[in-house]
């Protein structure tokens, strides 16, 4: 395809500055050089070829510095109005490949949910976690399902199965074999949500080599198969207190930048599933020699397609914008902000899962052979919707808004 | 609700032989396929695991279940001349799609170019009596493939009401007694190397609509000319191979031919219902197992501290996925009576519109309430999804091909859309 994605996929970015174009067209540069351009030569063991590419990214280009504060030796990208920039990054990482952004959305959302900005107490342990020149792997424990047996605290009706006690200095974790969202087993830091005695939540930041973490085998995972996943024990894990953060607040914050980077994750792979049906399209004939893009009903499924795309890429970046204005003091509210970004994660992820099943529809069987690398696409959005799901599909998140909007009490 | 067996079916139009099948092969499933199925993914190219499975359900020293087809007196179970045929096709590929669909679809498949040599009324017993030494004595799982799909489309030459195999590239030329074949096929199941009989429709004359110009003809796989490439690797279906398939002026007995001028081209047509059906049983299989998992899931993990099914809104989500697969069975085996209906006087035969287009619309109807409950179960499951131990993300990645195959989601409504509405010019 050699028509620019941008002049398709119309975007309200204007508040990007040069310089962070600038960052967005390296990435894409790199996007375009080093894994599209060579996508056919990586039909066996892409995981790991990638591994050296997403190094570049992150190590050669710098992307693993982008969202520390300067302070912490980062670019400044660690700010609420560094949303938008953040999240077109994650979207040309995602067109290349969903497994890189999505390490890179961790990050993204362990960094600015911990609200490290060089003054915080926080500070220390963030930038010891990215003071290597290796890629960080981060870890996220969400709430989840509960177990029949066993009562738990809820952040609104998710189970937190991991368990935080004080004790003076110190931060004390349990929790059994906890699923991460993907990353489990090459985590070098989780970032857990728990809760205190009260029912509190909390967030914790573990180095993953403290003592007392058991990892369980590395699961096989529909999709993002670089994410290497495992079950996560914490047995008395003790941490510094300041690796803890307190709040419902703050937990919500975290949901906020899960979704946007999620979201524009997604989105970036749907955009490149895009770029592939629109050759087969271009090139596929039917009925004995018509162009299948000529026929109305494929060309109506190619309308599917590319709505889907172009309104989750709407969603995604107004949610970026809405979430820049809450650094403004006149912005919205992180309550409001949070019910929002649950609304358009979820959003955003099933319009990108409908474009790629719909997109998948005309690719007949080219589509489901990895050689195409269109089912990689399909695999990896429909391992970010589960994992974003958390439980119970898209109930939880129709009990936030219902909440929100009608203020009820007791779902 | 108290098990899988409890969804509805037409019970009264159920073949006497359904529970001595569904228990016998329900049996193979539990020991042979559901201890390993989580390892097949990786076993796609070589078929380790997968190959003495096959040999348990299909051989001679197994159940024996590849002879089914063939008349008796040639050591077969005769099943092709059974009223029910279709119906208990619905049984088998429910049975073994609830474990693994792609192993459903390889031994189905086997069938299905046979279907048009075997079925009353269009049984050709020279070819018959021919094939049936290699199927019915054999202590190894023998796979046929139905080789239609080429490169430049598959869609088109199952679309034989529009396009007549008007696009079909691989020709078949008379020299003397024998049928000298050249062409590329790709994708059937059951090659990739391990098909040893294809049907082949081919075109006696390039560009022909008539359909005396059509000929489905058997070619063994040890024929010279005939070459089968490795199997692909694909999204999931690991216990299906699928690869291209060339024939480089083959030579096969004029009388490998189906049925010769004009018939082929009815019995080709009548073949699509049999893939109709059995790609609904294998959906309606898979979704019972969807069934299976999900219950388990939605009773022991919590929701707001109470089972997932207690709470109403996942109810509301996960009855709907209940009440899809009751639905799609009900209409799996409705489908399958239409096409055992086919020689009653108030059925239809299998080439004709009614019943292509009444197949193709309950075969698009299932597959998308598939696609979509399977995709629905994974986020109940959250996190837990894309765990290959829930087996679900397994059935969601094997089943979406069902419903991009046999021309696809398109060709199905283009065929119930010209039935329906006396369309002139799809
Ligand atoms: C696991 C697996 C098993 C398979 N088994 C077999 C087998 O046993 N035998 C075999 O021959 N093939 C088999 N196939 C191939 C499969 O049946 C074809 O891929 C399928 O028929 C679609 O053909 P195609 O991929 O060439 O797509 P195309 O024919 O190019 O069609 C692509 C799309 O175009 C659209 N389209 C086509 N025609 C029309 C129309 N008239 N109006 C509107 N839209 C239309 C549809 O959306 C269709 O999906 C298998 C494939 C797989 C992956």
């Amino acid at each position: 395809m050699h028509k620019p994605l941008d002049g398709l996929f119309l975007s309200t970015r204007e508040h990007i500055d040069e310089e962070e174009q600038r960052i967005v067209n390296t990435v894409r540069q790199w996007a375009d050089r080093e894994i599209l351009a060579k996508r056919l030569t990586y039909l066996e063991h892409y995981e790991q070829e990638f591994a050296g590419k997403r190094g570049m990214l992150l190590m050669e280009i710098g992307l693993q510095r982008l969202a520390l504060s300067e302070e912490n030796g980062g670019f400044g990208w660690n700010s609420k109005a560094s949303a938008p920039c953040l999240a077109a990054v994650l979207m040309e990482i995602g067109r290349a490949d969903a497994a890189t952004a999505y390490m890179s959305a961790l990050q993204f959302t362990t960094i600015l949910a911990s609200g490290a900005d060089g003054t915080s107490p926080i500070d220390t342990l963030i930038s010891r976690f990215y003071s290597t020149d290796k890629p960080v792997n981060p870890a996220l424990i969400l709430p989840g399902p509960g177990s029949q047996d066993e009562q738990t605290p809820l952040f609104f009706g998710r189970s937190i199965n991991a368990r935080l006690v004080h004790e003076g200095d110190s931060a004390i974790l349990f929790g059994k074999n906890m699923r991460p969202a993907g990353c489990g087993a090459l985590a070098d830091h989780f970032c857990v949500v728990c809760a205190d005695s009260a029912g509190k939540p909390w967030i914790a930041f573990v180095p993953a080599d403290a003592q007392g973490i058991q990892r369980g085998n590395i699961l096989q995972e529909t999709g993002l198969n670089a994410c290497a996943n495992a079950d996560i024990t914490f047995q008395h894990v003790r941490l510094p207190r300041e690796a803890t953060l307190e709040g419902k607040e703050t937990v919500e914050g975290l949901y906020l930048w899960l979704n946007l980077f999620l979201g524009a994750t997604s989105v970036g792979a749907a955009m490149n599933f895009f770029e592939i049906v629109y050759d087969w399209a271009n090139t596929r004939t039917i009925k004995g020699g018509s162009l299948m893009k000529e026929n109305p009903l494929c060309a109506s499924v190619l309308a599917d397609v590319a709505e889907e795309i172009a309104i989750a890429r709407f969603l995604t970046d107004d949610l970026a914008r809405l979430i820049a204005m809450t650094a403004s003091p006149n912005g919205p509210e992180l309550q409001n902000v949070y019910t929002f970004a649950q609304i358009v994660g979820y959003r955003v992820q099933q319009g990108a899962m409908r474009a790629v099943n719909r997109g998948l529809e005309l690719m007949g069987s080219a589509g489901y052979a990895r050689e195409w690398h269109a089912e990689k696409h399909w695999r990896d959005i429909k391992t970010i919707q589960s994992y974003l799901c958390g439980v119970g599909a898209e109930v939880p998140v129709k009990m936030d808004t219902a909440r929100f909007f009608f203020d009820c009490r007791e779902i | 609700m108290k098990s899988i067996d409890d969804f509805s079916r037409p019970e009264e139009y159920i073949s006497p032989l359904d529970k001595h099948f569904r228990s016998v092969v329900r049996a193979w499933v539990d020991k042979d396929v559901m201890p390993h199925r989580r390892e097949y993914d990786e076993d796609w190219k070589e078929h380790t695991l997968i190959e003495p499975a096959f040999d348990n359900l299909m051989a001679n020293r197994g159940l024996g279940i590849q002879k089914a087809l063939f008349p008796a007196d040639l050591g077969g179970w005769g099943l092709g001349q059974s009223d029910y045929a279709f119906t208990i096709a619905c049984t088998l590929a429910e049975e073994v799609g609830r474990a693994d669909t792609a192993m459903a679809v390889a031994f189905m498949v086997t069938y299905w170019p046979l279907t048009t040599i075997l079925v009353e009324p269009h049984v050709n017993r020279r070819l018959a009596a021919e094939f049936a030494p290699m199927f019915c004595k054999s202590d190894k799982a023998v796979f046929a493939a139905l080789a239609m799909t080429e490169p430049q489309g598959g869609a088109d030459i199952e679309n034989m009401e529009l396009l007549g195999g008007k696009t079909i590239k691989t020709t078949a030329r008379l020299d003397g007694d024998e049928w000298i074949i050249n062409g590329h096929k790709l994708w059937p199941t059951n090659t990739g190397g391990v098909g040893q009989l294809f049907g082949v429709p081919c075109t006696t004359r390039p560009g022909s609509t008539d359909p005396n110009d059509f000929a489905l003809i058997f070619v063994p796989a040890d024929m010279k000319g005939v070459t089968q490439g490795g199997p692909y690797e694909k999204a999931g279906m690991a216990a299906d191979k699928n690869g291209d398939l060339w024939f480089e002026d083959v030579r096969v007995p004029n009388w490998y031919r189906a049925h010769g001028p004009g018939k082929d081209a009815q019995v080709f047509k009548e073949i699509i219902p049999w893939g109709l059906v059995g790609s609904m049983g294998f959906l309606v299989g898979a979704m019972m197992n969807l069934y299976e998992v999900l219950y388990e899931f939605v009773s022991t993990r919590t929701y707001g501290n109470r089972p997932l099914k207690e709470n109403d809104a996942i109810a509301g989500l996960i009855g709907r996925i209940a009440g899809d697969i009751e639905v799609c069975r009900i209409l799996a085996y409705e489908g399958a009576r239409i096409g055992d209906r086919r020689n009653r006087p108030y059925g239809h035969p299998l080439y004709s519109e009614e019943v292509l287009a009444k197949l193709r619309n309950l075969k698009d109807f299932v597959c998308d309430r598939a696609v979509e409950n399977f995709g629905r179960a994974m986020d109940v499951l959250g996190v837990y999804g894309p765990d290959r131990q829930y087996d679900i993300e397994k059935h969601w990645r094997d089943i979406k091909i069902i419903q991009l195959w046999m021309g696809g989601k398109q060709l199905c409504q283009m065929e119930a859309a010209r039935y329906f509405y006396n369309c002139k010019t799809l």
